[in-house]
Protein backbone atom coordinates (compact mmCIF):
# COMPACT_ATOMS: atom_id res chain seq x y z
CA UNK A 1 0.00 0.00 0.00
CA UNK A 2 1.04 3.61 -0.80
CA UNK A 3 0.91 6.47 1.68
CA UNK A 4 0.70 10.18 1.20
CA UNK A 5 2.73 12.25 3.58
CA UNK A 6 1.86 15.87 3.36
CA UNK A 7 4.53 17.70 5.74
CA UNK A 8 8.11 16.27 6.57
CA UNK A 9 9.32 18.48 9.23
CA UNK A 10 10.38 16.81 13.29
CA UNK A 11 6.56 14.72 13.52
CA UNK A 12 6.41 13.70 9.72
CA UNK A 13 10.04 12.69 9.20
CA UNK A 14 9.70 10.42 12.34
CA UNK A 15 6.18 9.10 10.92
CA UNK A 16 7.92 8.47 7.57
CA UNK A 17 10.37 6.07 9.35
CA UNK A 18 7.66 4.46 11.12
CA UNK A 19 5.34 3.87 8.02
CA UNK A 20 8.34 2.84 6.16
CA UNK A 21 9.23 0.40 8.55
CA UNK A 22 5.75 -1.37 8.94
CA UNK A 23 4.13 -4.24 6.85
CA UNK A 24 1.62 -2.20 5.95
CA UNK A 25 2.89 0.46 3.45
CA UNK A 26 5.66 -0.82 0.72
CA UNK A 27 5.52 3.02 -0.66
CA UNK A 28 5.91 6.51 0.20
CA UNK A 29 5.05 10.20 -1.49
CA UNK A 30 5.89 12.82 0.76
CA UNK A 31 4.51 16.42 -0.43
CA UNK A 32 6.36 19.36 0.63
CA UNK A 33 6.12 23.13 0.63
CA UNK A 34 9.47 23.66 -0.14
CA UNK A 35 10.92 20.09 -1.26
CA UNK A 36 14.35 21.12 -1.31
CA UNK A 37 14.60 22.01 2.36
CA UNK A 38 13.48 18.42 3.08
CA UNK A 39 15.48 16.51 0.72
CA UNK A 40 18.39 15.06 3.28
CA UNK A 41 15.34 13.84 5.28
CA UNK A 42 14.26 12.06 2.59
CA UNK A 43 18.06 10.56 2.07
CA UNK A 44 18.30 9.32 5.99
CA UNK A 45 14.72 7.18 5.92
CA UNK A 46 15.56 4.01 5.55
CA UNK A 47 12.90 0.92 4.93
CA UNK A 48 11.68 -1.50 2.77
CA UNK A 49 9.65 0.82 0.58
CA UNK A 50 10.08 3.57 -2.08
CA UNK A 51 10.29 7.21 -1.36
CA UNK A 52 9.13 9.79 -3.42
CA UNK A 53 8.83 13.56 -3.18
CA UNK A 54 7.51 16.14 -4.73
CA UNK A 55 6.26 19.98 -4.25
CA UNK A 56 2.86 20.22 -2.31
CA UNK A 57 -0.12 21.30 -4.36
CA UNK A 58 -3.70 20.74 -4.84
CA UNK A 59 -2.94 19.22 -8.45
CA UNK A 60 -0.39 17.33 -7.34
CA UNK A 61 -2.21 15.90 -3.99
CA UNK A 62 -5.20 14.78 -5.80
CA UNK A 63 -3.29 13.53 -8.73
CA UNK A 64 -1.73 10.76 -5.89
CA UNK A 65 -5.12 10.35 -4.00
CA UNK A 66 -6.52 6.99 -6.60
CA UNK A 67 -2.96 5.33 -5.21
CA UNK A 68 -2.95 6.35 -1.77
CA UNK A 69 -4.31 3.96 0.62
CA UNK A 70 -4.08 6.69 3.27
CA UNK A 71 -2.85 10.23 3.90
CA UNK A 72 -1.33 11.55 6.63
CA UNK A 73 -1.21 15.50 7.12
CA UNK A 74 2.26 16.54 8.91
CA UNK A 75 1.40 19.54 7.96
CA UNK A 76 -0.47 22.61 8.98
CA UNK A 77 -2.96 22.25 5.45
CA UNK A 78 -5.48 20.16 7.31
CA UNK A 79 -8.68 20.77 6.51
CA UNK A 80 -8.81 21.38 2.27
CA UNK A 81 -6.51 18.86 1.46
CA UNK A 82 -8.42 16.29 4.00
CA UNK A 83 -11.62 17.13 2.09
CA UNK A 84 -10.30 16.55 -0.74
CA UNK A 85 -9.09 12.53 0.33
CA UNK A 86 -12.29 12.10 2.05
CA UNK A 87 -14.12 13.06 -1.53
CA UNK A 88 -11.96 10.19 -3.18
CA UNK A 89 -12.58 7.93 -0.53
CA UNK A 90 -9.08 7.94 1.07
CA UNK A 91 -8.67 7.54 4.76
CA UNK A 92 -6.78 10.73 6.34
CA UNK A 93 -4.67 10.97 9.88
CA UNK A 94 -3.66 14.67 10.89
CA UNK A 95 -1.84 15.53 13.69
CA UNK A 96 -3.11 19.17 14.06
CA UNK A 97 -3.80 20.56 17.59
CA UNK A 98 -5.37 23.49 16.72
CA UNK A 99 -8.77 23.33 17.76
CA UNK A 100 -10.68 25.28 14.16
CA UNK A 101 -8.74 22.48 12.20
CA UNK A 102 -9.93 19.86 14.45
CA UNK A 103 -13.21 21.49 14.47
CA UNK A 104 -13.33 20.97 10.33
CA UNK A 105 -11.89 17.71 10.41
CA UNK A 106 -14.63 16.38 12.62
CA UNK A 107 -17.34 18.03 9.78
CA UNK A 108 -16.31 15.86 7.72
CA UNK A 109 -17.49 13.07 9.73
CA UNK A 110 -20.89 12.57 7.57
CA UNK A 111 -18.52 12.14 4.29
CA UNK A 112 -16.36 9.88 5.95
CA UNK A 113 -18.52 7.28 6.85
CA UNK A 114 -20.88 7.42 3.69
CA UNK A 115 -17.00 6.61 2.22
CA UNK A 116 -16.75 3.87 5.12
CA UNK A 117 -13.00 5.82 5.77
CA UNK A 118 -11.82 6.91 9.09
CA UNK A 119 -10.73 10.81 9.31
CA UNK A 120 -8.58 10.84 12.67
CA UNK A 121 -8.39 14.34 13.71
CA UNK A 122 -5.06 14.66 16.29
CA UNK A 123 -2.77 11.93 15.93
CA UNK A 124 -0.12 13.38 17.78
CA UNK A 125 1.21 13.59 21.60
CA UNK A 126 -1.69 15.88 22.97
CA UNK A 127 -4.29 14.91 21.28
CA UNK A 128 -3.84 11.70 20.05
CA UNK A 129 -1.73 9.67 22.70
CA UNK A 130 -3.73 11.46 25.35
CA UNK A 131 -6.90 10.64 23.94
CA UNK A 132 -5.99 6.87 24.38
CA UNK A 133 -4.97 7.24 27.74
CA UNK A 134 -8.14 8.90 29.03
CA UNK A 135 -10.20 6.15 27.07
CA UNK A 136 -8.10 3.33 28.89
CA UNK A 137 -8.74 4.88 32.23
CA UNK A 138 -12.37 5.14 31.38
CA UNK A 139 -12.63 1.92 30.61
CA UNK A 140 -12.37 0.83 34.04
CA UNK A 141 -15.05 3.64 35.05
CA UNK A 142 -18.68 3.21 35.53
CA UNK A 143 -19.24 6.96 35.24
CA UNK A 144 -16.98 9.26 33.99
CA UNK A 145 -16.94 12.86 34.97
CA UNK A 146 -13.93 14.30 34.21
CA UNK A 147 -10.42 14.59 31.94
CA UNK A 148 -7.64 17.06 32.58
CA UNK A 149 -4.68 16.71 30.04
CA UNK A 150 -1.48 18.45 30.87
CA UNK A 151 1.88 18.58 28.35
CA UNK A 152 5.08 19.89 28.64
CA UNK A 153 7.54 20.20 26.06
CA UNK A 154 7.14 20.76 22.01
CA UNK A 155 8.23 18.47 18.74
CA UNK A 156 9.68 20.51 16.20
CA UNK A 157 9.54 24.37 14.99
CA UNK A 158 5.77 23.74 13.66
CA UNK A 159 4.85 22.24 17.14
CA UNK A 160 6.77 25.40 18.92
CA UNK A 161 5.17 28.05 16.45
CA UNK A 162 1.68 26.71 17.53
CA UNK A 163 1.89 26.25 21.33
CA UNK A 164 3.36 30.10 21.15
CA UNK A 165 0.07 30.95 19.56
CA UNK A 166 -2.25 28.55 21.63
CA UNK A 167 -0.97 30.40 24.66
CA UNK A 168 -2.78 33.67 23.37
CA UNK A 169 -5.87 32.77 21.78
CA UNK A 170 -8.96 32.13 23.59
CA UNK A 171 -9.55 28.58 25.37
CA UNK A 172 -12.81 26.48 25.56
CA UNK A 173 -13.15 24.39 28.26
CA UNK A 174 -16.03 21.70 28.33
CA UNK A 175 -18.02 22.62 31.75
CA UNK A 176 -21.66 20.48 32.31
CA UNK A 177 -22.41 20.23 28.54
CA UNK A 178 -21.89 23.51 27.47
CA UNK A 179 -18.16 25.81 25.82
CA UNK A 180 -16.64 28.18 28.34
CA UNK A 181 -14.36 30.65 27.50
CA UNK A 182 -11.26 31.43 29.08
CA UNK A 183 -8.17 33.18 29.19
CA UNK A 184 -5.70 31.69 27.57
CA UNK A 185 -2.14 31.43 29.88
CA UNK A 186 -4.43 31.96 32.71
CA UNK A 187 -5.55 29.09 35.20
CA UNK A 188 -2.05 28.06 36.87
CA UNK A 189 -2.20 24.10 37.95
CA UNK A 190 1.08 22.98 39.55
CA UNK A 191 1.27 18.93 37.83
CA UNK A 192 3.67 16.72 38.43
CA UNK A 193 4.58 14.63 35.17
CA UNK A 194 6.58 11.32 34.37
CA UNK A 195 10.39 11.41 35.04
CA UNK A 196 10.29 15.44 34.48
CA UNK A 197 8.60 15.99 38.01
CA UNK A 198 6.27 19.28 38.46
CA UNK A 199 5.73 22.06 36.03
CA UNK A 200 3.33 25.40 36.74
CA UNK A 201 1.01 24.28 33.08
CA UNK A 202 -1.39 27.22 32.46
CA UNK A 203 -4.52 26.80 29.68
CA UNK A 204 -4.29 26.54 26.01
CA UNK A 205 -6.09 26.48 23.02
CA UNK A 206 -5.44 22.93 21.99
CA UNK A 207 -8.28 20.23 20.39
CA UNK A 208 -7.93 17.69 24.15
CA UNK A 209 -11.41 18.64 25.19
CA UNK A 210 -13.17 19.28 21.84
CA UNK A 211 -12.04 15.46 21.17
CA UNK A 212 -12.85 14.20 24.70
CA UNK A 213 -16.22 15.77 24.58
CA UNK A 214 -17.11 14.17 21.33
CA UNK A 215 -15.70 10.29 22.26
CA UNK A 216 -17.39 10.60 26.08
CA UNK A 217 -20.99 11.14 25.96
CA UNK A 218 -22.10 12.76 29.74
CA UNK A 219 -18.33 14.29 30.13
CA UNK A 220 -19.10 17.26 33.06
CA UNK A 221 -15.85 18.97 32.32
CA UNK A 222 -12.60 18.86 29.90
CA UNK A 223 -9.34 20.94 30.31
CA UNK A 224 -6.15 21.19 28.92
CA UNK A 225 -2.97 22.68 29.78
CA UNK A 226 0.55 23.79 28.66
CA UNK A 227 3.50 24.17 30.71
CA UNK A 228 5.32 27.65 30.34
CA UNK A 229 7.37 29.84 32.01
CA UNK A 230 6.77 33.76 32.72
CA UNK A 231 8.60 34.95 29.27
CA UNK A 232 6.53 32.20 27.77
CA UNK A 233 3.21 33.81 29.12
CA UNK A 234 4.32 37.70 28.80
CA UNK A 235 5.78 37.17 25.06
CA UNK A 236 2.71 34.78 24.01
CA UNK A 237 1.10 38.40 22.09
CA UNK A 238 4.31 39.01 20.50
CA UNK A 239 5.65 37.66 17.44
CA UNK A 240 8.06 34.86 18.30
CA UNK A 241 11.07 36.57 19.31
CA UNK A 242 13.74 34.07 18.38
CA UNK A 243 13.02 31.00 15.48
CA UNK A 244 12.09 27.72 17.64
CA UNK A 245 14.62 24.89 18.18
CA UNK A 246 15.01 22.48 15.70
CA UNK A 247 13.65 19.93 17.76
CA UNK A 248 12.83 20.43 21.32
CA UNK A 249 14.28 18.62 24.55
CA UNK A 250 12.55 15.49 26.57
CA UNK A 251 8.77 16.18 27.05
CA UNK A 252 5.96 14.80 28.82
CA UNK A 253 2.07 14.16 29.58
CA UNK A 254 -0.15 13.72 31.89
CA UNK A 255 -3.80 12.95 31.71
CA UNK A 256 -6.01 12.82 34.56
CA UNK A 257 -9.65 10.92 34.68
CA UNK A 258 -12.19 11.19 37.16
CA UNK A 259 -14.93 9.32 37.91
CA UNK A 260 -16.82 6.94 39.83
CA UNK A 261 -16.55 3.49 39.70
CA UNK A 262 -18.22 0.83 41.90
CA UNK A 263 -20.41 3.81 43.94
CA UNK A 264 -17.08 5.58 45.02
CA UNK A 265 -15.48 8.39 43.26
CA UNK A 266 -12.01 7.21 41.38
CA UNK A 267 -9.47 9.13 39.37
CA UNK A 268 -7.05 7.47 37.16
CA UNK A 269 -3.70 9.13 36.40
CA UNK A 270 -1.73 8.25 33.10
CA UNK A 271 0.93 9.62 31.78
CA UNK A 272 4.06 9.56 28.80
CA UNK A 273 7.35 11.19 28.27
CA UNK A 274 10.07 10.79 25.81
CA UNK A 275 10.36 13.72 22.82
CA UNK A 276 7.13 14.59 21.70
CA UNK A 277 7.73 14.65 18.19
CA UNK A 278 8.98 10.97 18.19
CA UNK A 279 5.88 10.41 20.36
CA UNK A 280 3.53 11.96 17.83
CA UNK A 281 5.43 10.52 14.33
CA UNK A 282 4.99 7.02 16.56
CA UNK A 283 1.03 7.57 17.34
CA UNK A 284 0.34 8.99 13.53
CA UNK A 285 2.56 6.55 11.93
CA UNK A 286 0.41 3.21 14.01
CA UNK A 287 -3.31 5.49 13.03
CA UNK A 288 -2.03 6.07 9.39
CA UNK A 289 -1.62 2.19 9.27
CA UNK A 290 -4.79 1.39 11.29
CA UNK A 291 -7.09 3.92 8.69
CA UNK A 292 -5.08 2.41 5.83
CA UNK A 293 -5.71 -1.28 6.81
CA UNK A 294 -9.43 0.13 7.48
CA UNK A 295 -9.06 -0.90 11.22
CA UNK A 296 -10.43 2.10 12.75
CA UNK A 297 -14.16 2.97 12.74
CA UNK A 298 -15.77 5.02 9.85
CA UNK A 299 -15.89 8.89 10.78
CA UNK A 300 -14.33 11.54 11.57
CA UNK A 301 -13.54 11.76 15.45
CA UNK A 302 -10.21 11.30 17.76
CA UNK A 303 -8.51 8.14 18.57
CA UNK A 304 -10.47 7.59 21.55
CA UNK A 305 -13.48 7.29 18.99
CA UNK A 306 -12.37 5.54 16.48
CA UNK A 307 -9.84 3.20 18.07
CA UNK A 308 -12.19 0.03 18.24
CA UNK A 309 -9.36 -1.11 21.45
CA UNK A 310 -7.86 1.89 22.64
CA UNK A 311 -5.79 -0.76 24.86
CA UNK A 312 -4.44 -2.59 21.80
CA UNK A 313 -3.25 0.24 20.29
CA UNK A 314 -1.37 1.00 23.43
CA UNK A 315 -0.36 -1.75 23.81
CA UNK A 316 1.73 -1.54 20.35
CA UNK A 317 2.78 2.14 20.99
CA UNK A 318 4.32 0.53 24.16
CA UNK A 319 5.80 -1.89 21.84
CA UNK A 320 7.20 0.88 19.81
CA UNK A 321 9.08 2.44 22.51
CA UNK A 322 6.29 4.99 23.76
CA UNK A 323 6.76 5.08 27.65
CA UNK A 324 3.63 5.25 29.50
CA UNK A 325 2.92 5.35 33.04
CA UNK A 326 0.60 5.06 35.71
CA UNK A 327 0.46 6.92 38.78
CA UNK A 328 0.39 4.96 42.22
CA UNK A 329 0.51 4.97 45.50
CA UNK A 330 -1.48 8.36 46.24
CA UNK A 331 -4.02 6.66 48.37
CA UNK A 332 -7.99 6.17 47.98
CA UNK A 333 -9.42 9.49 46.05
CA UNK A 334 -11.68 11.35 48.27
CA UNK A 335 -15.28 11.08 47.79
CA UNK A 336 -16.25 14.19 45.92
CA UNK B 1 -23.23 80.96 30.71
CA UNK B 2 -18.95 79.29 30.22
CA UNK B 3 -16.01 82.37 30.35
CA UNK B 4 -16.17 82.97 26.45
CA UNK B 5 -12.98 84.54 26.92
CA UNK B 6 -9.23 83.39 25.27
CA UNK B 7 -8.29 82.65 29.49
CA UNK B 8 -10.74 80.25 29.37
CA UNK B 9 -10.52 78.33 26.63
CA UNK B 10 -6.92 77.73 27.71
CA UNK B 11 -8.44 76.82 31.46
CA UNK B 12 -10.51 74.40 29.47
CA UNK B 13 -7.77 72.65 27.41
CA UNK B 14 -5.89 72.32 30.47
CA UNK B 15 -8.45 70.69 32.31
CA UNK B 16 -9.50 68.28 29.45
CA UNK B 17 -5.31 67.59 29.15
CA UNK B 18 -5.12 66.69 33.14
CA UNK B 19 -8.43 64.79 32.85
CA UNK B 20 -6.57 62.84 30.14
CA UNK B 21 -3.51 62.16 31.59
CA UNK B 22 -5.15 61.12 35.04
CA UNK B 23 -7.24 58.25 33.19
CA UNK B 24 -3.94 57.62 31.43
CA UNK B 25 -2.02 56.87 34.34
CA UNK B 26 -5.11 55.13 35.76
CA UNK B 27 -5.33 52.52 33.09
CA UNK B 28 -1.72 51.85 32.61
CA UNK B 29 -1.46 50.86 36.65
CA UNK B 30 -4.83 48.92 35.82
CA UNK B 31 -2.82 47.13 33.19
CA UNK B 32 0.44 46.36 35.02
CA UNK B 33 -1.63 45.19 38.14
CA UNK B 34 -3.40 42.71 35.96
CA UNK B 35 0.42 41.55 34.38
CA UNK B 36 1.17 41.50 37.76
CA UNK B 37 -1.10 39.35 39.05
CA UNK B 38 -1.84 36.86 35.88
CA UNK B 39 2.29 36.41 35.92
CA UNK B 40 2.16 35.05 39.98
CA UNK B 41 -0.70 33.43 40.54
CA UNK B 42 -0.66 30.43 42.76
CA UNK B 43 0.45 26.91 42.16
CA UNK B 44 -0.04 24.22 43.86
CA UNK B 45 1.43 21.80 46.13
CA UNK B 46 3.38 18.39 44.86
CA UNK B 47 2.38 14.91 45.85
CA UNK B 48 3.89 13.79 49.24
CA UNK B 49 2.52 9.90 48.70
CA UNK B 50 3.38 7.35 45.31
CA UNK B 51 4.93 7.81 42.07
CA UNK B 52 4.98 6.69 38.50
CA UNK B 53 5.60 3.45 37.44
CA UNK B 54 5.86 2.58 33.95
CA UNK B 55 3.67 0.10 32.31
CA UNK B 56 4.23 -2.97 30.29
CA UNK B 57 2.51 -4.09 27.25
CA UNK B 58 0.56 -6.70 29.46
CA UNK B 59 -0.82 -3.94 31.58
CA UNK B 60 -3.12 -3.47 28.88
CA UNK B 61 -4.54 -6.81 28.50
CA UNK B 62 -6.92 -5.87 30.99
CA UNK B 63 -8.92 -1.75 31.59
CA UNK B 64 -6.54 0.49 33.68
CA UNK B 65 -8.05 0.94 36.93
CA UNK B 66 -7.09 3.02 40.13
CA UNK B 67 -4.05 2.04 41.53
Amino acid sequence: MRAVLVGLGAVGARSARQLLSSTVVDGLLVLARRPHHVAPNIASLDGRGTVELAELSAEAFIRELPEAAVVLLAAPVTAPYAGLAVARGVPVVSVTDAPEDVRSLLALGGDARRHGVAVVAGAGMAPGLSCLLAAAAAEGMDELHEVHVATVGTGGPACARRRHAALRELVEEWRDGAWERKVASSGRELVWFPELGGADCYRTSRADPLLMAEAFPGLRRATTRAAASRRDRFTSWLPMLRPPHPEGAVGALRVEVRGRRQERASTVLLGANGRPALVAGTVAALAAELAAARLLKPGAGGLASLAPNPRELLAELSRRGVRTEVFEGAGPTPTS
Amino acid sequence: MGDSSPNGAVRRRGANLRLLTRALVAVALAAMAAVVVRLRGTGGTPPHRGGWRELSTEDFVEPVEEP
